[in-house]
């Protein structure tokens, strides 16, 4: 078990530092110029040069990449070239209503998706399985901005303590914080709750279908036992395995529903940086992005030994 | 739709066991689900009205969607215009509306071929090749896995800047993994099969049973995989569209239609809800119709119940 955590890991960071050298190339291929950009048209060239030195942007590309990863390896990503601010520093920042929103949207999407496939499965064909069919399909379709929109005109329109923009810290009042994120988050949480009621649903109708579940039936275990405790444990590995894997898309939407509800969060940041060529910001995102999705999956992949103790990882297993 | 699937089992009456790589019984198990599953026929007449409408667009339209026929206001108005009204720059909305249709198939068509060639590509060679190959492109795929695939978009479509075909090549990035992955379990399992191994036996060179015989044989998979990714590429492209970083904003599309009316809800709803609903109920379609194929090809699924 540890050696297949330690060789994970080591993948995990080749894919980390493969993103992060992407990252670099593709961010310089934008067309522009950060210092053009920041000083503006009618700067002279002396004060451009002088910039350019300054942030350390005169240099050979190779420089700045090994300077780059240098500061990467140590946890450092940099500081913003227009305001001169540590990368972390505004990642923590903007992350802090990301991740709000992502969570929560996760949470509420969760706690109706899985009760909702399960009883769908166990109701196949009956009436409350085509109207939870019906729903999911519908939230898959939808785009989370969109719902972000409907939620606006009808819902925050009509009750003020619902507000339609910004986001306030928990810091500044739990109430507060929750009821600026709990729009944002429902938007966020549909198409992805969509998503995993259907999964759910296929799961438990596979497992519903496997010889151990007859075994249970036959050795007369009581009908609540077999689902609860055989079928639902088995069924939910698919789900929190798809659970992880979308979690870029539902990065994906966060960004467009941050937007929709005027919040600054890394969605306006990495559009603002992209459009400024900011390159220490976009590639700081994107590197942190990459690692917290790795990190995701291979926690996702350690908690089906606790969901099944038959999957052992490494070799450890015969001895 | 009775009739749909006679049509089908005349269609496929010969002594080809495939039609366009499809074997046959699929496609009667095709005919059968749509004559019988009403999600299915759902599915299938809203795709066929949104293609309807994109393929017609020029005749359907009131207006030209890009002509500024109608007084421009500060805010958008019903009077004169189409059923539903001008935008803020005095474009018919109902106009720009169905040649937003055009524009959103297309993407999610187009970009999911790009992840689709590519994808192919990579999952046959890794699958059929295996070993070292197959370890070198996998992981180059679980890179690909890595990268939040939006934000990837964002920043192609930053460089090479806003434009439709850019747009498509962005967004289709995005599915190579899927594809390469999910072609390649078809080929590990194919590659032991016995046609394979008779094919090879007779001396075909590995390129020939590749593109001859492994290939067709995942076409089924291939498709319901496509159908389920337009609808996930249309949501991107809306997405992108929305937030003024996909096709040029004077393009009518759903998303940038939405982008555009978000500034209006509260004096004009119609704007920022009829081109969302427009998105909504083409996915729900092709959603619909993607999970009728599942129906038919997935053999896995149809065996076990």
């Amino acid at each position: 078990m540890r050696r297949y955590i330690a060789k994970r890991l080591l993948h995990s960071l080749v894919v980390v530092w493969i993103v992060a050298t992407v990252v670099f190339a593709v961010v310089r291929a934008i067309p522009g110029d950060p210092v053009q950009l920041m000083l503006g048209g009618d700067a002279t060239q002396e004060a451009r040069e002088q910039l350019r030195t300054q942030l350390g942007l005169d240099e050979p590309i190779y420089v700045q990449y090994a300077r780059w990863m240098g500061r990467l390896a140590q946890g450092d990503l940099g500081e913003s070239l227009s305001t001169g601010v540590p990368v972390l520093e505004l990642l923590i920042q903007v992350g802090q209503p990301t991740v709000s929103i992502g969570l929560l949207g996760m949470l509420i999407a969760l706690s109706i998706a899985i009760p909702a496939g399960l009883i769908s499965a166990l109701h196949q064909y009956e009436w409350d399985d085509y109207v939870a069919t019906f729903i999911a399909f519908l939230g898959i379709s939808m785009p989370g901005f969109w719902v972000g929109i409907l939620l606006i005109v009808f819902i925050s329109q009509r009750f003020e303590f619902l507000p339609a923009f910004g986001y306030v810290g928990p810091g500044e009042g739990i109430r507060a914080w929750f009821s600026h994120i709990i729009l944002p988050a429902i938007a966020v949480g549909v198409p992805y709750g969509g998503i995993i009621m259907r999964m759910m649903r296929s799961s438990m109708l596979e497992v519903m279908n496997e010889d151990y579940m007859r075994t249970a039936r036959a050795k007369g275990l009581s009908p609540q036992l077999i689902v609860m405790k055989h079928a639902f444990q088995n069924a939910l590995i698919p789900v929190v395995t798809i659970a992880g894997i979308l979690l870029g898309t539902l990065l994906g939407g966060v960004v467009a529903v941050e937007i929709v509800f005027g919040i600054q969060g890394l969605g306006r940041l990495l559009i603002n940086s992209v459009h400024q060529r900011d390159f220490p910001v976009v590639q700081g995102s994107i590197v942190i992005i990459a690692v917290i999705f790795v990190l995701t999956n291979l926690l996702v992949d350690l908690l089906y030994t606790v969901l099944n103790p038959k999957i052992k990882y490494g070799d450890g297993g015969e001895s | 739709m009775g009739i749909l699937a006679n049509v089908f089992a005349r269609f496929v009456d010969t002594d080809k066991a495939r039609v366009f790589g499809i074997r046959t019984d699929m496609l009667e198990r095709l005919g059968l689900v749509l004559g019988r599953d009403r999600k299915a026929q759902l599915g299938v007449a809203i795709v066929g009205i949104v293609g309807f409408m994109a393929a017609f667009a020029p005749i359907l339209a009131p207006h030209d969607p890009m002509g500024q026929d109608f007084p421009v206001l500060l805010e958008p108005q019903f009077v004169g215009a189409g059923a539903l009204g001008t935008d803020s720059y005095g474009r018919d909305m109902l106009s720009r509306l169905i040649y937003g249709a055009r524009i959103s198939l297309l993407v999610g068509i187009g970009a999911v071929a790009v992840g689709a060639i590519i994808g192919m590509v990579i999952g046959l060679v890794a699958g059929f090749f295996g070993g070292l190959v197959d370890d070198v492109l996998m992981r180059m795929i679980d890179i690909f896995w890595a990268f939040p695939y939006l934000l990837v978009a964002i920043m192609l479509v930053a460089i090479f800047g806003q434009g439709l075909w850019n747009v498509i090549i962005a967004l289709g990035f995005a599915y190579i993994d899927d594809f390469a992955r999910i072609i390649r379990g078809e080929v590990l399992a194919l590659r032991e099969e016995e046609f394979t191994l008779a094919a090879r036996s007779i001396g075909l060179t590995s390129r020939e049973i590749m593109v001859g015989e492994i290939f067709p044989n995942t076409i089924a998979p291939l498709l319901v995989m496509y159908t389920v990714l337009v609808a996930r590429a249309m949501i991107a492209e809306a997405t992108l569209s929305f937030l003024g970083l996909g096709v040029r904003p004077s393009t009518p599309t759903w998303g940038s239609l939405l982008g555009q009316g978000r500034g209006f809800v509260t004096e004009a709803w119609w704007i920022g809800i009829l081109p969302g609903l427009m998105i909504v109920i083409t996915v729900f379609g092709i959603n619909l119709f993607g999970d009728a194929l599942r129906d038919a090809f997935d053999v896995r699924r149809s065996e076990g119940g």
